[in-house]
């Protein structure tokens, strides 16, 4: 085996979930160590419950699809398709039948998921290189964006290889058998080198590892502080 | 900028780190949505006065000194050091910003730009280099609400004086005093700005209503706000509640100033008093049935003072009232919540001929709005507005009039 490849698939992983939840547990921590700031600074008109069109804020964002509608579809493309390969990852533990509920292989969308996801990305990455986007944007947005481009495009080819090019040599039983492996601590990534595609999944986890690393380090915790500032504002 | 100056304003930043705060300060993504809310922005389509980018001169500094790795990742997240170049930057984000939230509207996390905009002015204050003028005007408040007693007698010789004015529109039964002052135990304490203008139209409308009422010895306005000063935000603030309280009034009705409302609506704490703006009051009134009112000729429009309407909640309030007074009422905005900010809060407006050359190209958007309305009165309930749109009609050359909400529900003032 590649050593290469078993860094990436054995101690990187748990290096990268290790920074991810420290990070995050002493990002959120620091925030919530902060005293709450006492005046009200609700924006009006309000609407109640105020918790409720909060959550509605959050997960839908109604202000982005009124004031500019390409970049919601772009939003929700992007968040959608990020919600369904997160739950399609869960299958790569263990089977749920809830999730079969539209039958699929690994994966549902039949890889179109991914697609929507890349085109998604680049349109906020190629958003970001025209003013005044570009004025407000740093290397960091940038870098997240590519990232997050290489970890779907890599996630991707590999459904795109077993289902569009026939390359079924590695497939549900070999992911399983792998992070299973990882989960109780006997790291064995064997089964999902053997396949000639297996460099899709070394870079696919490579990039996931490292978005992983900065995670919390970025604006990414977004989707973690968004709830809790709109609240703020709905009052 | 030396090492202990620098310790300092550091100090003054970490005190502003709420949890609210800090959530400002690290969800923004730069999306840039925010960018067209901006009425400086829309005025003059450049970045440095998108809400974002405001936001990021002081986030810069933040990600330098307060987040993880802000020198290594700092470079990526373009974090800065806080010196003199970030000092001057500052200023000009902190005062090209009204203060008006209509980029909370916009996005999609709720980030508060005018809350950050407060670490900028703390710091512009703790560095000496904050507008002069607003903290001469601070200070001056200051000390006249300490010098109370010897200004009494002064004081209550020129209501004397307004006291004509307000029979004029509103005749008092035999005996009762047109301006009551220091009337323990009255429903109602106003809290006026100095003038005529705030005093007379008001009292009128009080005694029309047979409100039992009396009116504060201290202005209103609280430049302690503009200039973003915590501490003399609260000393302005406190003379109010405490006369409040020694009165034993039972609301503390304020004038049309927007900041004094917000103020001493969010600020004033739990009390045995409730706090209402003019607006509000004379909104009740009307459908209390406590005045009778004519309706006026005329087409009008109405200006929503942001820190009232969009930061305070007042939004039906004054639509009622113009619907009650006047026959012909052009709405300005489709929706009040996305009302153009006038181009004058922040203290800009305070600062008088330093700013206007900005507010005047700033408020391009404001005067374009007034003008699709046709209206030949624009109405607002804020001193600070007022002003503004009166600048703003003579610059632009609109040709309208700008009155005050109050003065004209005093002017529709009819018998029962």
């Amino acid at each position: 085996m590649h050593a290469f490849s078993w860094f990436v698939l054995v101690p990187m992983v748990y290096a990268a979930v290790l920074v991810f939840l420290v990070g995050m547990a002493w990002r959120i921590g620091r925030i919530l160590k902060r005293p709450a700031f006492a005046p009200p600074l609700t924006l009006f008109p309000v609407k109640r419950p105020a918790w409720l069109y909060a959550l509605s804020d959050t997960l839908f964002m109604p202000r982005v699809l009124r004031h500019n509608r390409t970049l919601w579809i772009a939003l929700m493309a992007f968040h959608l398709g990020l919600a369904v390969l997160i739950i399609g990852h869960l299958e790569l533990i263990r089977e749920f039948k809830i999730l079969q509920i539209i039958p699929h292989a690994i994966f549902p969308g039949k890889g179109l998921v991914g697609l929507v996801m890349l085109l998604s990305l680049a349109y906020f990455l190629v958003r970001r290189a025209f003013s005044p986007t570009k004025e407000l944007s740093t290397p960091e947005d940038s870098l997240v964006l590519v990232l997050l481009m290489a970890v779907v495009l890599f996630g991707s080819q590999m459904d795109w290889a077993r289902t569009w090019y026939g390359y079924e040599s590695m497939g549900l039983p070999e992911y399983r058998g792998y992070m299973w492996s990882l989960l109780t601590l006997k790291p064995d990534p064997s089964m999902v080198l053997s396949a000639g595609h297996a460099f899709m999944l070394v870079a696919h986890v490579l990039f996931a590892n490292l978005l992983l690393m900065v995670f919390p380090f970025t604006h990414l915790p977004h989707a973690m502080f968004s709830f809790a500032l709109n609240r703020v504002r709905r009052g | 900028m030396d090492t202990a100056l620098k310790d300092t304003l550091l100090a003054l930043y970490e005190g502003k780190l709420t949890r609210q705060m800090m959530l400002n300060l690290e969800t923004c993504t730069r999306c840039g949505l925010c960018t067209k809310a901006c009425h400086a922005y829309a005025s003059m389509p450049l970045p440095k006065y998108a809400p974002a980018y405001r936001a990021e001169v002081v986030r810069r500094i933040y990600k330098k000194y307060f987040l993880p790795l802000g020198g290594l990742w700092g470079r990526l997240g373009e974090a800065k050091p806080l010196d003199d170049a970030a000092l001057e930057e500052l200023n000009e984000a902190a005062y090209s910003c009204t203060g008006c939230r209509r980029c909370m509207v916009y996005c999609p996390f709720g980030v508060d730009t005018q809350q950050i905009m407060s670490i900028a002015k703390l710091l512009l204050i703790g560095a000496g280099t904050e507008p002069e003028v607003l903290t001469m005007l601070a200070d001056m408040s200051i000390s006249k609400g300490e010098a109370i007693d010897s200004m009494k007698e002064g004081f209550l010789g020129g209501l004397k004086r307004l006291e004509e004015q307000v029979v004029a529109k509103w005749k008092v039964e035999a005996g009762a005093v047109p301006i009551p002052t220091d009337v323990e135990g009255a429903d109602t304490l106003y809290v006026a700005l100095a003038g005529a203008h705030s005093i007379v139209p008001a009292a009128a409308i009080f005694n029309a209503a047979g409100e039992k009422w009396t009116l504060s010895f201290f202005e209103a306005v609280n430049f302690g706000a503009f200039v973003g000063d915590p501490a003399k935000t609260k000393l302005i603030l406190n003379r109010i509640v405490d006369e409040a309280l020694r009165l034993k009034v039972k609301q503390v009705c304020v004038c049309e100033c927007g900041t004094a409302v917000r103020v001493l609506k969010q600020l004033s704490g739990e009390q045995p008093f409730t706090v209402t703006s003019l607006t509000e009051m004379h909104a009740r009134y009307l459908r209390e049935g406590r005045i009778a009112v004519r309706k006026l000729p005329g087409s009008y429009t109405y200006h929503d003072p942001c820190q009232i309407a969009r930061n305070g909640g007042v939004m039906d309030e004054p639509r009622y009232i113009l619907s009650r007074i006047v026959e012909d009422y052009r709405e300005m905005a489709p929706e009040p919540a996305y009302n153009w900010c006038c181009g004058g809060g922040g203290g800009l407006v305070a600062m008088g001929e330093d700013t206007l050359d900005f507010r005047m190209k700033s408020s391009k958007v404001k005067a374009e709005q007034i003008a699709a309305t046709k209206a030949a009165i624009v109405t607002t309930a804020c001193e600070n507005c007022h002003t503004q749109l009166e600048n703003v009609n003579t610059h632009y050359g609109l040709g309208t009039e700008v009155r005050f909400l109050s003065s004209l529900l005093a002017d529709a003032l009819a018998a029962r």
